[in-house]
């Protein structure tokens, strides 16, 4: 690393910078309207360089997600930016800066001598835009045009004053016109101050030398990413996982990802990935090799393996990301996109995972993975209104550690989440709780064993309540473990649970409720690490005693007899001497396994294949009719049954028919396809 | 006429702060902590102030007391084994907290473990709802199981929080009755009677710091009279609270959480005090101390008060004087990473084995072994004739990291502190940005051992023109404890609207509260004091989740509406009277004045103060400049940068073009 300001002086610029994002953070926080802004901290700050790239982000406040945000190409689609004047972008199709049309980008250029050095920079989370529903999101959109409103790049304040014109359209499309406004205020004020620090900064070290320590700033973080790297063995370290659903009821979307590590940079090809989806859970990225959406898994990875590593865009140099086009890491527009947080939190446990396969030894096993968001719509009794409210997020463990047990309840890359008192949603809405807590026997069994998962079970006062539970996932692919630890238990959404109405309600996130209907939740629990048999037998008595596990699963996961609450060394040493099974690296859990012996890799290729050759809006119409098609029963040889369904198909409908010809290239041909029983 | 004693516990040090009625004089003095033998401190500085300075105990008129035995039982994680009782079907309340980690980045984000580990958590059958109404009676025999389980895990008290108790105690009362009836060698504590606000974990986490530490405190309580008693001091002992304020050592025993966090409030106070001496209307605190810093703000001379301060890794949620804390102290280790750059701090040597100058076996450079490098200080001994510094070991220490610089011992040296003083500006911006403080009539006043080495550096960053130096920068925590007033705070949750239909539940809660407050502090045991009564309440618009404290002048509903929309613009810089609004607390705080301080005054300057060259390392140079002791200074004297003032407990460096003005009451005004 060649620097160009003294190593001293940079480090007083980072602080400086850091000082300048922190601050812009707590002027957002403070002045926000939005209980969503206040409560979710859903909004980022960075300060850029001039070519937009991130070089300061804080730490104190905000979400995880854009520490290596690029705004570059968004910026180079407005002409004529003056000084006075702030940008602002929602359209996650132009630029591949928004990331679904509720976030709103704002970026504000500082000039100095008529030149832009830096930008002050930030994204809200409106809580509505418009659009199909309230609030804008709902997994059941298809199109990106009913999700609400959307600005490509423009300049939304003219020489100090809001655009009035654009300001109108813009409130007229919205639910709650206020709040956005109070909101849009809100972040244009901590621009301002970013834009009065920037001042500062250039006063303090200089024009050049304010340009030249944010360079080496990147350079800095690049550096120290690359010395992370430099530290994992040279491989390719390939790496599935399942979003449970790819629509309502539908079917899994399989995110693949094949690491590269040589010396002190990675690819991450995402080839493998399914086609973009009929429902909002694609994620934009354009393909952009270095999409801040697909590498946040790599920033906690990189934050996890070097505690405080500096957060800048030079930290995703080192990366090249490669997204097939029409895939669900690069939809084509007008795929729908709101709900694309369900999909990045599978991308980062699938980033996670890879990375457990280079270095095992340093990764925790896979976190809860599913933060669903519980709302409640009724009416008040009180005064007959129709009340929102939000209940709880409902978020499991953290994966056991190398050093110590997955935290229970929360943590990982989930950590950001705070809960509303019992104490305060029971006097605001007519609901009842009757638990809320750990949920026993969830985390994944370890030699450090996996956060517990959360439970919710309430019940409601009055008729026709609705209940939303939104990013609904992980009820049936779950959170894995890692060097012979258990999977966590999945995840459970109940209706009249241990009644004889019961009913199970899996990855629905919508529900109605009547008095006395009981509606339990239970998040998924966090994967184990390593061994349980190698586990602490003091530790597993600690877990009973504690409720957080049975004796039952003590016997059963761990080897570990309990009897009356004392532990029974004999029988426990007896028990543990026995020979088991070596143990795989990663434990996905009996679905995943039925699954895959059915969908195994080569199958998925197959259809792979066969998807690459057809025209873009027949693929998941082809992905449906396939899984239909070739159902849960595994075969022998299933590729040849995908190559006959497909052949079937293409049949029945002439725009697959190139599929076949791909398929005799591959060896599939018809004449073998049909000797299949 | 008589004597005022302020004895205040620090990790390495007890100050004590001495008023003599009759002069006005204030005589200060420090001697090593013993946490190893609770009192032992205080009695060899009582001793020593008696001799020193001719104190006659017996005429010892207040004396208050601030210490660190409830803290440090909670960091050592050496408290009472507690159980909790907590509503059936929640029990993991202290498991959950409110979810939200620090470290948001980590995979291996971490938070403290429960000072209530699951295994003593007992649930309890019986149910209230959110109005206070009942749902289910309160099973006796699922209180009968609890205290069999409390007692089988054995446990020494017990902790009783249940669900809408902020509403209604009858049920926490109820239990409370069987565990005593049952048990009475548990002790108890229901979490409404130590704060009865709504919100759960924060209530049961608040309950369960108070019982945590509850054996301790009181233990240490009770030595400390028999200490006092026996060197004859008549006096009942005053206790120092984080709420800024002193309370009776004998409520202590209960109210333990009151003084948790004592230390930093009392700094906080302390320097309010000297500001008020000085004139200063806003203003930061710097109170550097070996391993960290403490910051606070002043505004229009009062103290900022926060709920939710963190200690030991736990929220408290008594109403405390709100103090930041920052890991850089005069002991943060300077190192240089894999990657060149030079890093100051979080890791610390602390006070053992504390800078490498202290010549007790610290070998890393420190933010303090810096100074020493420059010549700063080196002109005499430490923290009053405590240790001596060892300028070769400093250099030797800050050889290590100039070879890895590439740069000379010297200018290592400087770019250590302006690294520190770089992160001590982050922490600042932080603090102002969170408060919206216009900073165009801020003062920073610097104190502590390392403060005032740099704290015209750090104000200068902040862009802030003047800087305070108490008189005696040591023992303004001392100071804090001894001219606090005796201060309650009560808050009662009442969650209603904002409407006429509301005003007179309002006006049954303060007055109820004020009630609670007359009898409180006729306990205190201070007759004829007279207490001064403030009230306020904690609202916000409807469908907010966090509300904001505003003071009242009017129980009303139009005077309370005003005032809530004035106070949510100054805080957030928006307000919408036509919205609703929600009362969620009434809280009342009621004060009974220490008698006023009258601090002596200088003799004023005839002639420049008397100085001597020395020669320190500044902007890159070596340069001579005038050395000044800080007992030679007189009122009026001026001292122009660069320049420095040393004296016993720290060392003023006033860089190139500052001018220092010595005040009437001794503080030393640097303008920048």
């Amino acid at each position: 690393m060649t620097l160009r300001t003294d190593p001293v002086t940079l480090q007083i610029i980072a602080n400086h910078c850091r000082a300048a994002a922190e601050g812009m953070a707590y002027t957002l926080y403070r002045t926000a309207h939005s209980t969503f802004v206040k409560e979710t901290e859903d909004f980022t700050i960075q300060i850029l360089d001039r070519d937009g790239k991130t070089c300061a982000t804080p730490m104190d406040l905000g979400a995880t997600w854009y520490p290596g945000l690029d705004y570059g190409e968004a910026m180079a689609m407005v002409e004529g930016v003056r000084p006075g004047d702030v940008c602002a972008c929602s359209d996650p199709y132009a630029g591949y800066l928004a990331t679904h049309a509720p976030d709103l980008h704002v970026w504000r250029p500082v000039f100095h001598d008529g030149e832009i050095v830096a930008y002050a920079s930030g994204h809200i989370h409106n809580t509505d835009v418009g659009g199909a529903v309230p609030a804008s999101l709902s997994r059941t959109l298809t199109d990106v045009q009913q999700e609400g409103i959307r600005l490509p790049p423009l300049r939304l304040v003219k020489e100090g004053s809001i655009d009035p014109e654009l300001l109108r359209v813009l409130l007229t499309n919205v639910r709650v016109p206020e709040q956005n406004l109070g909101d849009l205020k809100a972040i244009l004020g901590a621009t301002a101050t970013g834009e009065r620090r920037i001042r500062g900064m250039i006063e303090r070290f200089g024009r050049q030398g304010f340009i030249d320590g944010l360079a080496d700033l990147q350079d800095y973080a690049e550096a120290q990413a690359r010395a992370v790297l430099a530290s994992i063995p040279d491989g390719d370290y390939d790496f599935v996982d399942y979003c449970d659903e790819d629509l309502p009821g539908g079917e899994p979307v399989r995110l693949a990802l094949r690491l590269s590590i040589s010396g002190d940079s990675a690819v991450l090809d995402f080839t493998g990935t399914d086609p973009q989806v009929a429902a909002s859970l694609n994620v934009p990225t354009g393909g952009r090799p270095r999409h801040s959406l697909v590498l946040v898994g790599v920033y906690y990875v990189l934050f996890t393996l070097h505690r405080g590593i500096t957060l800048n865009y030079g930290l995703t140099r080192p990366f090249t990301c490669i997204m097939p086009e029409g895939s669900v890491v690069n939809p084509l527009p007008p795929a729908a996109v709101g709900m694309r947080s369900l999909t990045c939190a599978r991308l980062r446990s699938l980033v996670f995972g890879a990375f457990c396969r280079a270095a095992p030894e340093r990764m925790p096993a896979a976190p809860a993975g599913s933060s669903s968001i519980v709302n409640v719509m009724t009416s008040d009794d009180r005064t007959g209104r129709r009340l929102i409210a939000a209940i709880n997020p409902i978020v499991g463990g953290a994966g056991g550690m190398p050093h110590r047990d997955g935290t229970d309840g929360s943590g990982a890359d989930a950590a950001y989440l705070k809960n509303t008192p019992v104490e305060i949603t029971e006097t605001e809405v007519p609901v009842r709780i009757l638990r809320y807590g750990l949920a026993p026997d969830t985390g994944g069994a370890g030699a450090t064993r996996g956060g517990l998962a959360t439970e919710l079970m309430f019940t409601v006062a009055n008729p026709g309540s609705m209940v939303t539970a939104r990013n609904r996932d992980r009820c049936r692919f779950r959170p894995w473990g890692l060097l012979g630890g258990g999977p966590g238990m999945p995840s459970t959404f109940t209706l009249n649970p241990g009644t004889n109405h019961a009913r199970e309600l899996g990855n629905i996130d919508t529900v109605k409720l009547n008095p006395g209907d009981v509606l339990r939740i239970v998040s998924p629990g966090g994967g184990g690490r390593g061994d349980p048999f190698t586990r602490d037998p003091d530790a597993v008595l600690l877990d009973v005693q504690r409720g957080f596990l049975s004796a039952e699963a003590a016997r059963r996961d761990y080897g570990v007899v309990i009897v009356e609450g004392e532990l029974d060394a004999a029988a426990t040493a007896a028990l543990r001497t026995a020979r088991r099974p070596p143990h795989p690296l990663f434990a996905f859990g009996p679905e995943r396994t039925a699954h895959e012996a059915v969908w195994t890799p080569e199958a998925y290729a197959a259809m792979g294949q066969a998807m690459a050759a057809i025209p873009l809006h027949w693929r998941a119409f082809l992905k449906k009719e396939l899984f239909q098609a070739i159902g849960t029963t595994p075969v022998p040889d299933p590729v040849m049954r995908v190559a006959t369904a497909l052949a079937d198909l293409a049949a029945r409908h002439k725009p697959l028919r190139p599929t076949v010809s791909q398929y005799s290239v591959f060896g599939y041909t018809r004449r073998r396809a049909s000797s299949s029983p | 006429m008589g004597w005022r004693l302020g004895v205040d516990i620090g990790g390495t040090f007890t100050d004590l702060c001495a008023h003599d009625e009759a002069t006005g004089a204030v005589h200060t003095l420090k001697v090593l902590s013993r946490p190893d033998l609770p009192g032992v401190d205080v009695a060899a500085a009582i001793a020593d102030v008696a001799r020193l300075h001719d104190v006659d105990l017996a005429q010892v008129t207040r004396f208050t007391h601030g210490t660190t035995v409830g803290v440090n039982t909670i960091i050592q994680r050496r408290g009472a084994t507690l159980a909790l009782f907590a509503t059936d079907g929640f029990t993991d309340v202290l498991e959950l907290a409110r979810l939200r980690m620090p470290d948001a980045y980590s995979l291996f984000g971490e938070r403290a473990a429960p000072l209530v580990p699951k295994d003593r958590v007992f649930p309890v059958a019986g149910r209230l709802l959110a109005d206070g109404t009942q749902l289910q009676p309160i099973d006796p025999a699922s209180v009968d199981a609890a205290i069999a389980g409390a007692r089988a895990r054995g446990c020494a008290g017990v902790v009783i929080c249940l669900l809408h108790a902020w509403r209604n105690p009858a049920h926490e009362i109820e239990v409370a009755r069987i565990v005593a009836a049952r048990a009475p060698d548990l002790f108890v504590f229901r979490s409404t009677e130590i704060w009865p606000a709504i919100r759960e974990y924060e209530r049961t986490s608040t309950a369960v710091l108070n019982g945590y530490v509850h054996p301790r405190v009181a233990l240490y309580l009770e030595r400390l009279e028999a200490v006092l008693a026996e060197a004859g001091v008549v006096a009942r002992p005053l206790i120092t609270r984080s709420n800024g304020g002193v309370m009776a050592a004998r409520q202590g025993r209960r109210d333990c959480v009151g003084m948790l966090l004592s230390g930093t409030a009392c700094g906080v106070m302390g320097a309010a005090f000297v500001a008020a001496e000085a004139g200063i209307r806003h203003a930061a605190t710097l109170d550097v101390g070996g391993t960290s810093a403490d910051v606070a703000l002043l505004l229009d001379g009062q103290a900022q008060f926060a709920a939710g301060e963190n200690v030991g890794g736990f929220p408290l949620f008594v109403p405390s004087v709100a103090v930041s804390s920052i890991g850089a102290g005069g002991g943060s280790i300077a190192r240089v990473d894999a990657f060149g750059l030079l890093k100051v701090g979080p890791d610390s040597a602390g006070s053992m084995p504390g800078p490498a100058c202290y010549g007790r076996g610290g070998t890393e450079a420190t933010l303090t072994d810096a100074f020493a490098v420059r010549g700063v200080l080196g002109h005499g001994a430490l923290g009053f004739g405590a240790v001596r510094p060892d300028v070769d070991a400093a250099r030797v220490a800050v050889g290590k990291v100039a070879a890895r610089l590439g740069r000379s011992e010297e200018e290592t040296a400087e770019a250590i502190a302006a690294v520190a003083v770089s992160a001590m500006y982050l922490e600042f911006s932080k603090l102002f940005a969170r408060n919206a403080v216009d900073l165009t009539d801020m003062t920073l006043i610097a104190f502590g051992g390392a403060g005032p080495m740099v704290g015209c550096a750090l104000a200068r960053e902040l862009g802030l023109r003047r800087m305070l130096v108490p008189r005696a920068p040591g023992v303004v925590c001392a100071l804090g404890g001894l001219v606090a007033e005796i201060r309650n705070d009560l808050l009662r949750t009442v969650m209603l609207p904002l409407a006429p239909e509301s005003v007179d539940a309002f006006k049954d809660g303060f007055a109820a509260l004020e009630r609670d407050a007359q009898a409180w502090l006729a306990d205190v045991g201070e007759p004829g004091v007279a207490g001064v009564v403030q009230v306020s309440a904690d609202m916000r618009y409807r469908g907010q989740s966090y509300e904001i404290e505003v003071p009242l002048t009017a129980v009303t509903c139009a005077a309370m509406a005003a005032a809530f929309h004035a106070r949510h613009h100054a805080v957030f810089d928006h307000a919408d009277p036509a919205a609703a609004v929600e009362v969620v607390n009434l809280r009342l705080s009621i004060r009974a004045g220490a008698p006023g301080i009258a601090s002596p005054v200088l003799l004023p300057a005839d002639g420049p103060p008397p100085s001597r060259p020395t020669r320190i390392f500044l902007d890159g140079a070596w340069r001579d400049v005038a050395l000044y002791r800080r007992a030679d200074l007189r009122a009026g004297h001026t001292i122009a940068g660069p320049a420095v003032v040393a004296q016993d407990d720290t060392t003023v460096l006033l860089p190139a073009q500052s001018q220092a003005v010595v005040q009437s009451h001794g503080h030393l005004l640097v303008t920048l």
